[in-house]
């Protein structure tokens, strides 16, 4: 028997023994229950939201941190454009319909001058409550010349020149027909007095670059809580706003912060929809301002053959995806890029209804027997592919589907062999811009919003860094088109450009576009706003709910 | 001081500083292997549209990278780069994300220890009673039922259905609060998440200890303590539980370690500000200054509580520093 090892037993702890010498085990016991009966009573006391406060309004998404809310900090997508947009006031806004007043109360185009002429609201304050004045519209110009701002391109614009302290013209250097969309409505204006002293714009995070005329003063940005405090501008021109504090949280679970009274407004995903309307919530529905499409290599064959990519678009059904991997919440799209919404779609866009002996027979035209195992065959050759697919982030919220399966069961179906592969959505666009690929699911925005988007999601000349652009220039008719199109300001001859770039893209297919999601949003309608989606997006196409005029009118 | 001694805490030392600069150079290389960069990350699902020579002339910018040995030279300094993606020094990100990393993670580890430790050593002195045999049984299933799934229950039966808890976050944003208020928040929204944790820690250590305190209850000496007619509850955590603790408190020291790690599923799912949910951004974002930091600082942060360990496992038994 191995004897005790007396190094350790005979050492007497001093905390343990006097402690356990004279605590006996019914005392532990009652030290339990009472233990636990404190812990109840602790977190019992705090059961209830805690939070509800009449004065404030919450807004909930999963990322929270979109930057400071500055021109140049705001990080480049719809959220950070948002938070800026509360701080900062454009020319012009947009409501339900189309476009209203911002800082301008009027504006006119003066097409024999290519000038565009604004008169500004002389109610308009800065934050420090100085007027808001024609010079500085003019100054902003020029310091986006200077400093560019991400969101805008103002290269069609010659200058600026202010007639009196509340009327402003901007002359052109061309015509630009998106000039309303992308400059009267997307560039915030700034303030001469103080941003001429800012020479390192992207650096500056002080007050002084917060200063702008917007409804809402900027407080506070917490970068590790995903938080954001604004309290309301009392010399707003158009009126108080309605609630005195604005306020972001950071939340991955929409549906319970929404329940729980810890966000007033959120997105939700649609099957969310029926129980909170249950709960007194109330849902709204985006127009069809996003799509999910196919990306094709069309720099290699056989995808560089325009029957090979219409094969496609015949062999895939998108209402089938949408059945199964989204329960039947989406719209097949237009295959001419621009939503059904927009209010120059063109109706007779050509369409590609899922047949798929159709697309067999395109194939087969195109030289391609199938095999004994059903794979067409080409000099010995299978008719191979991979298809990339991932999660998603749509308005700022990552979304897992089912997609890539669907799509590469179907074209399984009709003879191709397809390797599907799962990626992150970094890994996929990384190889989609690399063009190291073959098919790839995507998706982007926009499309209810400004045409340009047209040429910039087609043509490597307009979207030649967006991984989203198919880059395709192999169609002159198609280059000639776009080009009018961004020159052309008689909205009705546009129009007619825009009808002919759908025909034609959709003729030529540079990639597919499947489906319009389902997207929602829904708000506690007790705090008395009422949230609505802007048409087209807000400012130049962003499809959150969040639109300034709602806290306003 | 003798030259074996010497020789005795050298020689882990060395090895530690060696495993350490292995480590930085895999921080250091292993970001750069991911596929995609921060431009195409940052801008690929935005609204805005680049021109190809925009996109050139930002991954120019952003893609500066000036080698492992002065990334070495940086990390002496404490200058560990900045942020592309959120804009930000990366040890300040760090460092504001720290503590609540801390809060959560350390509570939890604590919380989890002691009751594991007290319960699995009752449970080992009452060895095959029915209560016993019961909670070995729950333990087990406890044991096999992940953070995420525990989690997300916990979140749909107190948060959703009786709305007890928040769904998300560490306090209430710009709430009016006195102090005393404002910690009791804290405390509240930490319950559910802490709760995750702990259900996720507990049985393991529960098991653990139970186990070490069954072998520990047949050495010779727990008798002879017995037989001296000692207090049982002596005999049990004078005696015998001390020994059955050395299992657990390495399990302590490296959960603490994998600390950033093993909070990434947690603070997600609960949107809780710490480090695991900024890692999990950076990575999102291929905000490679960030990863580095991030990864660099876990990396050591397992070697130091490794190098702890060896020491603290001195203190509790002698006989591990006479064991060479």
């Amino acid at each position: 028997m191995a004897l005790p090892d007396r190094t350790v037993h005979n050492i007497r702890p001093p905390l343990l023994q006097p402690v356990t010498d004279k605590i006996s085990a019914g005392t532990l016991k009652r030290w339990a229950v009472w233990v636990l009966i404190a812990a109840g009573i602790l977190f019992s006391a705090f059961s209830g939201p805690v939070w509800a406060d009449d004065r404030d309004i919450r807004i909930a998404d999963g990322k929270g941190d979109w930057g400071y809310p500055t021109p140049f900090r705001h990080y480049p997508r719809g959220p950070g454009y948002i938070r800026m947009s509360w701080v900062f006031d454009t020319l012009v806004w947009k409501d339900q319909k189309g476009y209203v007043p911002g800082l301008a109360t009027d504006w006119a185009y003066d097409p024999q001058h290519l000038a565009f002429t604004f008169h500004l609201d002389p109610a308009a304050l800065w934050h420090d409550c100085t007027p808001v004045t024609a010079h500085d519209v003019v100054f902003t110009l020029a310091y986006f010349q200077q400093h560019p701002y991400q969101w805008i391109s103002i290269d069609a614009v010659d200058r600026a020149k202010a007639l009196d302290d509340h009327t402003v013209i901007i002359y052109l250097s061309k015509p630009y027909a998106p000039f309303l969309s992308d400059i009267g409505g997307t560039m915030p204006v700034i303030p001469k007095h103080v941003w001429e002293k800012i020479t390192e714009p992207e650096s500056c995070i002080d007050s002084a670059c917060m200063v702008g005329s917007g409804p809402y003063v900027f407080k506070d940005f917490d970068k590790t809580q995903g938080t954001y405090l604004f309290e309301a501008f009392e010399h707003y021109y158009q009126g108080r706003p309605k609630k005195q504090r604005l306020i972001y949280v950071r939340t991955s679970k929409a549906l319970m912060s929404l329940v729980t009274g810890q966000a007033d407004l959120a997105n939700i995903q649609p099957d969310m929809a029926g129980s909170l309307e249950k709960k007194g919530l109330t849902v709204i529905e985006n127009e069809r301002g996003w799509n999910k499409k196919l990306m094709i290599n069309h720099t290699k064959p056989p995808f560089n053959d325009r029957n090979f990519r219409q094969a496609l678009a015949y062999a895939i059904d998108p209402q089938e995806i949408i059945d199964k991997s989204h329960r039947g919440f989406g719209t097949p799209a237009s295959y001419g890029l621009l939503s059904i919404d927009h209010e120059m779609y063109n109706p007779d866009t050509p369409d590609y209804p899922y047949n798929p002996e159709k697309a067999r027979q395109i194939i087969t035209d195109l030289g391609w027997t199938p095999g004994p195992d059903g794979v067409f065959h080409k000099d010995g050759q299978p008719l191979a592919l991979e298809l990339i697919a991932s999660n998603l982030t749509v308005a700022g919220e990552s979304v897992t589907d089912r997609d890539g399966e669907i799509i590469a069961r179907q074209l399984t179906d009709i003879g191709i062999n397809v390797t599907l592969v799962n990626q992150e959505q970094t890994t996929t666009d990384s190889r989609v811009k690399n063009r190291d690929f073959d098919l790839a699911v995507s998706g982007h925005g926009g499309i209810s919003g400004d045409p340009k988007v047209l040429n910039e999601m087609t043509s490597s000349v307009y979207g030649g860094g967006s991984v989203n652009s198919a880059r395709y220039d192999a169609c002159p008719e198609l280059n000639a088109l776009m080009d009018a199109q961004m020159m052309e300001m008689d909205p009705e001859k546009r129009k007619r450009l825009v009808f002919d770039i759908q025909a034609v893209y959709a003729r030529e297919l540079p990639a597919i576009s499947l489906y319009y999601p389902v997207t929602l949003a829904a708000y506690n309608p007790d705090k008395g706003i009422e949230w609505f989606y802007t048409r087209g997006g807000i400012s130049k196409g962003v499809p959150i709910p969040q639109n300034k005029l709602a806290l306003i009118r | 001081m003798q030259a074996s001694d010497r020789h005795t805490w050298l020689t882990p030392v060395l090895a530690y500083l060696a495993a350490a600069l292995i480590l930085a150079f895999l921080s250091h290389s292993l970001p750069r292997m991911l596929p995609g960069d921060f431009v195409t990350a940052m801008y690929g699902a935005s609204d805005v549209t680049l021109t190809a020579e925009q996109a050139a002339d930002l991954r120019a910018l952003y893609q500066d990278d000036s080698g492992f040995t002065a990334f070495l030279g940086r990390v002496f300094c404490l200058d560990w780069g900045y942020s592309y993606a959120f804009q930000a020094p990366v040890a300040a990100l760090f460092f504001d994300a720290l503590p609540w990393t801390l809060v959560l993670m350390g509570t939890a580890h604590v919380l989890s220890s002691i009751l594991g430790f007290v319960l699995g050593v009752e449970a080992a002195w009452r060895r095959g009673t029915r209560t016993e045999k019961a909670g070995v049984g729950l333990m087990t299933v406890l044991e096999g039922i992940p953070e995420l799934c525990s989690g997300v229950l916990l979140l749909l039966v107190f948060a959703l259905n009786l709305g007890w808890f928040p769904a998300a976050g560490a306090q209430t944003a710009y709430a009016d609060h006195t102090f005393v208020q404002q910690v009791a928040d804290r405390l509240h929204h930490l319950a559910l998440p802490l709760t995750t944790l702990v259900l996720a820690y507990f049985p393991g250590n529960f098991l653990l200890a139970r186990a070490g305190m069954v072998i520990v209850m047949k050495s010779p000496f727990v008798l002879t303590a017995r037989a001296k007619g000692l207090p049982p509850l002596r005999v049990r955590y004078a005696h015998a539980a001390r020994n059955a603790l050395l299992p657990l408190v390495t399990r302590f020291g490296l959960r603490f370690a994998f600390m950033i790690t093993g909070a990434l599923v947690v603070e997600t799912l609960f949107s809780y500000p710490g480090l695991g949910t900024l890692l999990f951004n950076a990575i999102a974002m291929r905000d490679l200054p960030l990863i580095q930091g991030i990864v660099l600082a876990a990396s050591i942060m397992v070697l130091g509580i490794n190098l702890a360990l060896e020491f603290v496992y001195i203190l509790l038994d002698p006989r591990v520093a006479h064991a060479s």
